[in-house]
């Protein structure tokens, strides 16, 4: 990956950048060097070199060698090699991971853009394989908590600069500098908004379940620290999806709130004292969700909806990676003024063209037609079913016996669901993010099964019938 | 500045979870389930991998 730096950039940060690579290098030669003492350190070597993309960090040094393919070939061979795979189950939703992905691969070979689309394909097929490979090697409670650390603490690398920025700056879209300026991956400002609140669940369930860190005051204050972080990211970035996201996350934490009228009157209570505080342009930018026929970035949103939609009833399978690269829109503003008594609506006629997805569920639909995306649905509701299902027979259990995957099941539930909310607005339907939390989802399902068939009380009959 | 200061405090917690998962042997393995205590209802058929 090519580093963002103009030459003054770098002419001028002197030594700085090579302490900068060394550090980054150091870090993952020690990664490396217990993940020969301890495998499944490559796993979350990858997931974190697939979250922080420490090679676009990097000046010069990292970003000519392939950290990323160096991690995984170390973790699917360790696997593959020492690990022990009596324990591995391969689930319903990796084999409708496995269906997408060639689906996927199919359509990209007939694709209307095959340039684009060969492009998108050579990122979005690593995602989907490791998300079908990561629940194999989720054999005990520690991977999966020492997984969660990762990818929160990776992504906690973006969200405490961001954080920080905004109570300093206040941010402001597209302005808010997060280490990379190129956009992409978890760098990207509706991107980065949605996963910081999507974590939330996550980061609370690690604070009090985790065995690594067990729950003190450091871990609390690092905790919700973090989570006052990922709450001003979307406030600093300025998307407006982050702000849906954020909604969403309080409604479901209705489900827990014990005295659930006081945390409404919290909640309320909270918003009237924090908007005063609010950047100005962060709260005429929201403005514009109530305002969305004068919004020129909202009415695109509507109008490539519907040229998708009418696209999908011509090309039923989709038009393959990038298909939206062909349409042509046009859309009229209105915007309302008040002159006295008179009510004046002036209509403004703009065309686009080329204008992104900007909904995953519309991205689906576009690039792999209805197959692809029913797919991606089963993939994504089948989910959120399967971790009500844990948390529901989990939830009362004793500590001692195995409730952490009830809490786990809980957390992975309100990740997906933000995930889902936030998706309606922003075009992240393959985020490797998610996918691992997909992963971890499927992991966990597999690992809560074997577990119970482990000790399920079994008639001597039983046992006998076996060892015939 | 800002960076640095993310950069060092993350990195260094995930230094420190991989630090820490050398001496966890549950890493790898763990203990077997508590058998559940008595069957749950009459006539119930052993679990299918059984």
């Amino acid at each position: 990956m090519i580093p963002n730096l103009t030459p003054s950039q770098r002419a001028g940060a002197g030594n700085r950048p090579a302490m900068h690579d060394l550090a980054l290098i150091g870090f993952l030669l020690a990664l490396m060097g217990v993940g020969f003492r301890r495998p499944f350190v490559f796993v979350l070597g990858y997931v974190y070199i697939d979250n922080v993309s420490p090679q676009r960090l990097s000046y010069y040094l990292l970003n000519s060698v392939p950290v990323s393919l160096i991690f995984v070939a170390l973790a699917v061979g360790a696997w593959a090699l020492v690990d022990d795979k009596r324990d591995s189950r391969f689930a319903p939703r990796q084999a409708l991971l496995l269906l997408l992905l060639i689906y996927c691969g199919v359509t990209t070979t007939q694709a209307d853009f095959p340039l684009d689309a060969a492009n998108k394909w050579s990122w979005v097929w690593k995602a989907l394989a490791f998300a079908i490979f990561l629940p194999l090697t989720l054999r005990t409670r520690l991977r999966f908590e020492s997984l969660g650390l990762f990818m929160v603490l990776s992504a906690a690398a973006i969200i405490i600069v961001g954080g920080i920025k905004t109570v300093v700056s206040g941010g402001g879209y597209g302005s808010l500098n997060l280490m990379v300026t190129n956009n992409t991956g978890l760098y990207e400002s509706s991107i980065i908004s949605t996963v910081a609140i999507a974590i939330i669940p996550l980061i609370l369930y690690l604070r009090k379940h985790n065995t690594v860190f067990p729950t003190d005051w450091r871990v609390n204050l690092f905790a919700f620290a973090l989570i006052f972080a990922c709450a001003l990211i979307p406030i600093g970035t300025e998307a407006r999806t982050g702000l849906v996201c954020i909604g969403a996350l309080l409604v479901l934490a209705l489900r827990f709130a014990k005295r659930r009228f006081l945390y409404v009157g919290v909640l309320a209570a909270a918003a009237l004292i924090a908007v005063p505080l609010l950047p100005s342009s962060f709260t005429n930018r929201m403005d514009t969700i109530k305002s969305y026929k004068a919004d020129q970035s909202a009415s695109t949103r509507l109008a490539v909806w519907a040229w998708t939609w009418e696209y999908a009833k011509d090309h039923p399978f989709g038009g393959g990676f990038d298909a939206y690269r062909q349409n042509k829109l046009r859309m009229e503003l209105q915007e309302i003024t008040e002159d006295g008594s008179t009510r004046n609506i002036e209509t403004t006629v703009t065309t686009d063209a080329a204008r992104a997805y900007h909904s995953s569920y519309f991205e689906m639909l576009g690039e792999q037609g209805f197959p692809g995306l029913v797919l991606w649905l089963l993939i994504h509701g089948l989910g959120v079913i399967r971790m009500e299902i844990l948390y529901r027979r989990y939830r009362n259990r004793p500590a001692d016996k195995d409730q952490w995957i009830g809490a786990l099941a809980s957390a992975l539930q309100q990740a997906h669901i933000v995930y889902l909310v936030g998706a309606l607005f922003v075009g992240i339907a393959y985020q490797p993010f998610v996918y691992l939390l997909v992963g971890m989802q499927i992991g966990l399902d597999t690992y809560a099964g074997r577990r119970a068939a482990e000790a399920a009380w079994r008639p001597l009959g039983g046992v006998q019938a076996s060892a015939s | 500045m800002i960076d640095n200061f993310s950069l060092a405090l993350t990195h260094g917690l995930m230094l420190l979870v991989a630090w820490r998962l050398i001496f966890r042997d549950d890493l790898d393995r763990e203990s077997d389930p508590e058998p559940d205590p008595e069957p749950k209802g009459w006539g119930r058929k052993p679990p299918r991998d059984a």
